[in-house]
């Protein structure tokens, strides 16, 4: 006999009215946003991967019957990086294949600059930019086969084995900042699994993003399974009196959830896809993306939106186990749904061997820290539900006003659904916490108005300086130059002999003397502040970016979480709603008990999680030696405002809706 | 008969289906009247109207002689949370509330301080057989019970008007006749007036008088002296 599983979820789908329509869109849409969040960071994360191999060619791996010197150096201009890859062909051997991004070996004097550097020598004076480079009368073009990103610097210049730049000494470990940003070797191709140092940490960086962010979308998703949940909990109960088994329910149920979910699944997906070129201009780390590189696959396209489902699905069954025990589950819930103490001692528990782990001022190790993340994060999913319920009745015990009473009651009469509505933002205010101050603090004063010029001894430092006045007073740089030995350690040189001109006046006059000065030396480029802590921006960049995107979408899902938990709620008790209105209870009340109820828990546990985010990365500041930067206490209160205009925001959405479902008192039949 | 509410000539039309046909009724204190039709006669269009709810096309409702028909919604939502009661079939209660409260609340809105109204609405409950009860949220009171506690939170403002829209529709026959006969009972020992909507001619005999409405118009009017 065919199941009449399918026909009927159908026949009730399209037969619940505008209401059980309203319904099933906002759970697609929750699914949309939880799909998207989830593929943008996914694409996020593996862009980063593909993105950061395309530097892999610029360290090949070295041979020693090579055929070509290549030869790595990094310089600034206005303080972004400028990667420079010398080739030279090695006279006599067989001929080197073209490097990616060009058609073929670049012979000496050709230069080949990539997009964004040829518009930036175009817009910059010569003696800031192109004197750096040999003079030529046109520049080649790097394709994007060689270039990690279109907003790249990169040049590479074909030369003499003999030139200076082309020498050891102008890499490997001249200067004590190289630290990946200069490298030499004989190289007969450009494989290499080495990236470069601007791109090494993107992955890594977008991964934790995408952990800190995986548990609102499940949190989203689960709220989407949930939307409508009282409807078809009586729908489903009146079935179950006429004699449907429980497993027909389930099965009613599941293909529901699945059906709404994989349809706004697909919706998020799709919109993934469409915004793929914007979410392409969006710029990580060394700039915006090539399109290509955020597309993620079919293979993750479907993984995501099979996921999604799934959890929507799971949510929606898991809330009919009560209705599928026993036909008279929904009439006889009457008990508010208790938290036990078992979650407080957890959580006790847990924050215990936090502060034995963290106790006698010691640092921890990186497991540590991640085992100490980990248990914070667990231990505020037991423990948010717990607090829900005292906060509910505590508040309740004191309240003297109807909407805040009406939003006590119901915090302590299901405090999981009240703490499932602000766990998001409670989450990302956890996110907050531990990445605003993260900013592990690069000092970016103390050379300030340098540039280095490593020489190979002192003598020659006293020479290089002679010059370097000379080069300097020809751009018409006013500059105050040094000679520094071996034993200068605590300067711009690191140890390294040379010279330092101080030049004051700005970006444009650092560059200007960095141009000028480029013939001088080892043939190690002259080099500035920007060089000398590129090793830490680059770490500090990159956590603040994803700490800033993850901030972003937290909110992004988090809001759409409240906002669609609180329609949820209005179509979900719009009859009790609809008969107080009726009897005279204004709108507001019903509108800020709504509102309390949600603002209340998010105060204390965002506030709580903010605190626990903020001692997590304390301790992993102190773990890396470096101090907080309290700039990121701005931040966090812009994180704050945030959150709390997204939430008024999202519960002020299902206002109309309030207003609409409540509207209609004589719709009750004659 | 001192009259406490009074509608003259009320007209309501739903597009072109009239409910309303220019019906008079007025209502004393102390009096019932249960308003009985079959389904889409008008009954609830006409409590509906007679409580503010619903805005007449035509005629006036007047509550002790002031027109009420013509009030701006805030001043009509006043009066129903103040002057008037409210008891419905079921689902008034708020589920997270317990009994106490639920009664409690209508004098909250109106501003009185939580702990006086807390007591006062605690006054109610041995009247109506509510002893035990305060506590007790509307998921763990019977049918019956939770019917009492609306009808306490409907005469805890102490209301010119009880408004019953099929106040024992969800219950059985027994505790039908036990609901009604307290809700009607209690509001003739408060001087209130009541006003019925009920398809049952059982529950309907509690009533001092007896409405009978079909297409919009009264058809028959009874009346019963009542014990």
């Amino acid at each position: 006999m065919r199941s009449p599983v399918l026909p009927l979820t159908w026949h009730l789908a399209r037969s619940s009215g505008r209401r059980g329509l309203q319904s099933q869109l906002l759970a697609a849409g929750a699914a949309a946003v939880g799909a998207f969040v989830m593929l943008v960071m996914i694409a996020a994360c593996l862009g980063a991967g593909a993105r950061a191999d395309r530097t892999a060619w610029r360290t090949p791996d070295a041979d020693r019957n090579g055929t070509a010197v290549q030869a790595l150096a990094t310089t600034y201009v206005r303080h972004e990086p400028l990667t420079v890859v010398s080739l030279a062909q090695l006279p006599g051997r067989p001929l080197t294949p073209a490097p990616p991004g060009l058609d073929a070996f670049p012979k000496k004097g050709e230069v080949y600059v990539s997009p964004a550097l040829a518009a930036l020598l175009h817009e910059l004076p010569a003696n800031q930019l192109a004197d750096r480079f040999p003079r030529v009368r046109s520049y080649g073009t790097i394709g994007a086969a060689g270039l990690a990103s279109p907003d790249e610097l990169v040049a590479v210049v074909g030369r003499a084995p003999s030139e200076p730049a082309m020498s050891r000494t102008a890499a490997e470990g001249a200067s004590y900042y190289d630290q990946d940003q200069a490298a030499r070797a004989v190289v007969s191709g450009f494989s290499s699994a080495k990236r470069s140092l601007f791109t090494a940490s993107d992955q890594a960086m977008t991964l934790i993003g995408v952990v800190l962010l995986a548990m609102p979308v499940v949190v989203l998703s689960a709220a989407a399974g949930r939307l409508g949940a009282a409807r078809r909990e009586q729908r489903l109960a009146a079935l179950r009196l006429a004699g449907a088994t429980p497993r027909q329910i389930l099965a009613m149920t599941a293909v529901e959830a699945a059906a709404v979910g994989a349809a706004g699944a697909l919706t998020g997906a799709l919109a993934y896809v469409a915004l793929l070129p914007a979410l392409a201009a969006i710029p990580y780390g060394i700039g915006s993306w090539y399109t290509g590189q955020l597309w993620v696959g079919p293979a993750w396209l479907s993984a995501v939106v099979a996921a999604v489902t799934a959890l929507i699905t799971v949510s929606a069954v898991s809330m009919l186990r009560q209705v599928a025990a026993s036909p008279l589950g929904v009439a006889q819930q009457a008990n508010p749904r208790r938290t036990r103490w078992i979650r407080v001692v957890v959580f006790v528990v847990a924050v215990g061997c936090i502060f034995r782990s963290t106790g006698g001022g010691g640092q921890l190790t990186a497991r540590q820290l991640i085992g100490l993340l980990v248990l914070f994060y667990g231990a505020f999913w037991l423990f948010g539900p717990w607090v829900v319920d005292r906060l509910g009745r505590i508040v309740g015990r004191f309240a003297r006003r109807p909407a805040t009473l009406l939003a006590a009651r119901r915090l302590s009469d299901d405090p999981r659904g009240a703490w499932r509505t602000v766990s998001g933002l409670v989450l990302a205010g956890f996110a907050a916490g531990f990445f605003s101050v993260s900013q592990i603090g690069a000092d970016t004063s103390q050379y300030r108005d340098q540039v280095a010029v490593i020489t190979a001894n002192a003598a020659d430092a006293r020479q290089a300086a002679t010059e370097a006045r000379t080069l300097l007073g020809r751009v018409g740089v006013t500059a105050t130059v040094t000679v520094k030995g071996e034993d200068a350690y605590d300067s711009l040189l690191g140890g390294s002999p040379g010279v330092i001109a101080h030049v004051p006046g700005g970006t444009d006059r650092i560059d200007t003397a960095v141009t000028a000065l480029t013939p001088l030396g080892t043939g190690h480029a002259p080099y500035s502040q920007d060089y000398a802590t590129a090793y830490d921006r680059t770490v500090v960049d990159r956590i603040a970016e994803v700490s800033t995107a993850t901030l972003a979408l937290s909110f992004v899902v988090a809001t759409a979480s409240a906002g669609l938990t609180a329609a949820a709620n209005v179509l979900d008790r719009r009859r009790v709603y609809g008969l107080l209105r009726l009897a005279g209870t204004p709108l507001r009340i019903l509108d800020r008990a709504r509102t309390r109820e949600t603002v209340l828990p998010l105060a204390v546990l965002a506030g709580g999680t903010t605190a626990m985010g903020v001692y997590g990365s304390y301790q992993l500041n102190k773990a890396v030696g470096a101090t907080i930067d309290t700039s990121g206490a701005l931040q966090l209160l812009a994180c704050v405002l945030i959150g709390a205009l997204a939430m008024f925001a999202a519960i002020g959405g299902s206002r109309p809706l309030l207003r609409r479902v409540t509207a209609d008192p004589a719709r009750a039949a004659d | 008969m001192n009259t406490v509410l009074a509608g003259h000539g009320l007209v309501k039309k739903y597009g072109s289906t009239t409910a309303l046909a220019g019906v008079d009724v007025e209502v004393g204190e102390r009096d019932s009247l249960a308003i009985m039709g079959p389904s889409g006669s008008g009954k609830s269009t006409l409590l509906h109207t007679l409580a503010g709810i619903i805005r007449p096309d035509g005629g006036q409702v007047l509550l002790r002689g002031d027109r009420i028909d013509n009030l701006g919604e805030n001043r009509l939502s006043a009066l129903r949370r103040g002057r008037f009661g409210f008891v419905f079939q079921f689902g008034q209660l708020l589920p997270e509330l317990p009994a106490e409260e639920n009664v409690a609340l209508p004098l909250m809105l109106e501003g009185t301080p939580r702990r006086q109204a807390v007591e006062r609405a605690r006054r109610w409950f041995a009247p109506l057989g509510l002893d035990g009860l305060e506590k007790r949220r509307p998921g763990q009171l019977s049918g019956g019970q939770a019917q009492r506690v609306a009808i306490a939170r409907a005469l805890v403002v102490e209301p010119d008007v009880v408004f019953a829209d099929e106040p024992t529709g969800a219950l059985d026959q027994n505790t039908s006749s036990e609901v009604v006969r307290l809700l009607t009972s209690v509001t003739r020992e408060q001087g209130a007036a009541l006003v019925m909507v009920t398809h049952d001619a059982d529950v309907a005999a509690h009533c001092d008088r007896i409405l009978q409405v079909r297409d919009g118009r009264i058809t028959h009017h009874s009346q019963y002296t009542v014990a």
